[in-house]
């Protein structure tokens, strides 16, 4: 590929965030335009910006990659990263914005009226979010390194760069905005690709150098406990994630909160298609893109490979853009998550404190991201839904739905779960993909159950310490929220 | 024109309208209240559960019958349809019936906590 038109494509990202940035700074601009955006942000704005921020490098590069090398298994992970936020419908979105809560500790806190156990559920999601920003970091070296040439780590440095400015810049104000073109763009970008590339395809009438089913790299098919465990995984590791409870607080209602979400599954069911599609493609029209070793790089390879000339590399810019978008948006939104959490429990509020916070939220991971290697990104994130799934979502959903949660009760939880979990996972990284059984390689379906059971027993062991303010809290979290004078 | 720092405290929820809660406040707003969230725990579950049964169901059919996971629609195999395209409609379907129950659910027990 010509590496100047993928700088231009990797320019042209940075600088359209800056500008839309600047667009959202420049028409939201005091206190109140920052609270009452819960108003002013449409449906379909708010649900964009969802959208943009949870479709990150693995769900860009990632998802393609693995349907590439292991077929009709890996198609688990599109189904599984939508059907979570089915999850998250039906068990949390409502309460959750109910609940009035701004971040995950801040609902663990006055859901158990309890300091300590705000400090554990900082601890695991600062945890979580720099794990799931670490994944963005090897997606943006790994592309740097196929489309320029440039040396991986220059990928990397420039995503926490961009993303350091903006947030420090802007804070949260023109995060909306920003992440919404996101969407648009990330779709696009895999879309005008593949559909040119199917064009092109039936014109010449081709044929399948491969057929689907033929694994080009010979490695074994999962087994069922590996799908049944990362389906537990994605399903309930969503809830959990540090970044989506923030877009909930933007809408004004339990109700519209809801109706929020639907569009979401619909915007991610769309955008899914193409990377399965990629998959398909690629298996069938370029095995050869799998031998290579580099199989997240499937999406960015697909278009020159299969395409060519000027079209191909027009094609491939759009495509890096779209891959940057992703790293850009996930990245930020993580970023702007954790230093809110950071900045809070740690630093002291203030927006000094916060933009320090960021500064560090964002160079921490970038450490993690040179210290490791990039496997398998949508593998990689998979692990990331697994720790979540096994820490934040017990806690939420037992503090939504059962009266007697505890706060020793969801710090052992959490513990137990971030420990069992964490300790796969490092097992996991020392042993080798190659060598971890497939229980270590997928912990969720043994962590999840096992950090619920600490939970409840150790709650019920702790009933005299159910918090005096759990009624109270209970209502708020489940009752509609219009004043019943006003009603209809 | 002048930028605004926003000052108000991130921490903590805050208390819902006062008028929302004055209603709940007393025993028989409780067990409204109770009621309701059995009703929107037990909806949640069984949309979760029929979900999942279809969900496991897809991968089911494809290894009980035989040639059907290679059987070609306009090119592609069946398997891939099922799995990278006919699942989503099955979400997008349980996320709206569940979103119009629980809405119905919230407005009988306003009706309730109203005639109180």
């Amino acid at each position: 590929m010509n590496p100047g038109v993928a700088l231009a494509a990797l320019v042209g990202v940075s600088v359209a965030t800056a500008v839309i940035g600047f667009y959202g700074l420049r028409i939201s601009r005091t206190t109140g335009d920052f609270y009452v955006a819960s108003r002013t942000v449409r449906p379909w704005w708010n649900a964009s910006a969802i959208g943009g921020e949870y479709l990150s490098a693995a769900s860009f590069l990632g998802v393609a990659g693995l349907i590439l090398l292991s077929g009709t298994d890996a198609l688990w992970f599109p189904v599984g990263y939508t059907a979570g936020y089915l999850m998250l419908l039906l068990f949390v979105a409502a309460p959750l914005r109910r609940s009035g809560a701004y971040t995950i500790p801040d609902f663990t806190e006055a859901r158990l009226d309890s300091r300590p156990v705000r400090k554990v559920t900082s601890l695991v999601v600062v945890l979580v979010g720099w794990l799931y920003i670490v994944p963005q970091l090897h997606g943006a070296a790994l592309t740097i390194r196929i489309t320029t040439g440039l040396p991986s780590w220059v990928g990397s440095v420039a995503v926490v760069i961009v993303v350091c400015l903006t947030v420090v810049a802007g804070g949260m104000r023109s995060i909306t905005f920003v992440q919404a073109f996101q969407y648009w763009l990330k779709l696009t970008a895999l879309a005008v690709p593949i559909l040119f590339i199917i064009f092109v395809l039936a014109g010449s009438g081709s044929a399948p150098l491969a057929p689907p089913a033929v694994n080009p790299t010979g490695v074994a098919p999962a087994g069922l406990y590996q799908n049944v465990s990362l389906l537990v995984a994605l399903l309930f590791g969503t809830l959990g994630l540090p970044h989506v409870l923030v877009r909930f607080y933007t809408n004004p209602d339990g109700q519209s909160a809801r109706r929020t979400t639907l569009i979401v599954l619909g915007l991610l069911s769309v955008f899914y298609l193409f990377p399965t599609a990629y998959g398909l493609v690629g298996r069938m029209f370029a095995p050869g893109l799998a031998r290579a070793g580099q199989a997240d790089a499937m999406v960015l390879l697909l278009p020159g490979e299969l395409v060519g000339g000027t079209a191909g590399d027009l094609l491939s810019a759009l495509v890096v853009a779209g891959a940057f978008a992703a790293f850009l948006s996930t990245t930020s939104g993580l970023v702007v998550s954790l230093a809110g959490v950071i900045s809070q429990d740690v630093l002291g509020a203030g927006v000094n404190g916060f933009r320090l916070a960021a500064v560090i939220s964002a160079v921490v991971p970038l450490g993690f991201a040179f210290m490791t290697d990039s496997f398998a990104l949508a593998g990689s994130v998979g692990l990331v839904f697994a720790f979540t799934a096994s820490t934040v979502c017990p806690v939420l959903l037992l503090g939504i739905w059962w009266r007697g949660l505890t706060d020793a009760g969801a710090i052992a939880g959490m513990l137990t779960g971030g420990v069992l979990c964490g300790g796969a996972m490092i097992v996991g990284a020392f042993a080798g993909v190659a060598t971890t059984p497939g229980w270590l390689a997928q912990p969720a379906a043994w962590t999840v159950p096992a950090a619920f059971a600490v939970m409840v027993i150790v709650s019920r062991a702790t009933e005299q310490r159910i918090p005096k303010t759990m009624s109270k809290v209970m209502t708020r979290l489940h009752t509609p929220e219009r004043p019943l004078a006003t009603e209809r | 024109m002048t930028r605004v720092r926003v000052t108000a405290p991130r921490t903590a929820a805050r208390p819902a309208k006062e008028t929302r809660e004055a209603a709940q406040d007393s025993e028989v707003g409780q067990v409204f209240v109770r009621s309701l969230i059995r009703s929107q725990l037990r909806l949640a579950l069984v949309v979760a559960a029929g979900f999942l049964l279809i969900l496991g169901a897809f991968p089911l059919l494809l290894a009980v019958v035989p040639g059907l996971a290679e059987t070609r629609v306009a090119g592609v195999p069946f398997a891939w349809l099922l799995l990278g395209v006919g699942i989503y409609p099955v979400i997008g379907l349980s996320a709206w019936l569940y979103i119009r129950t629980a809405a119905r659910n919230e407005a009988r027990y306003r009706d309730l906590a109203e005639d109180q």
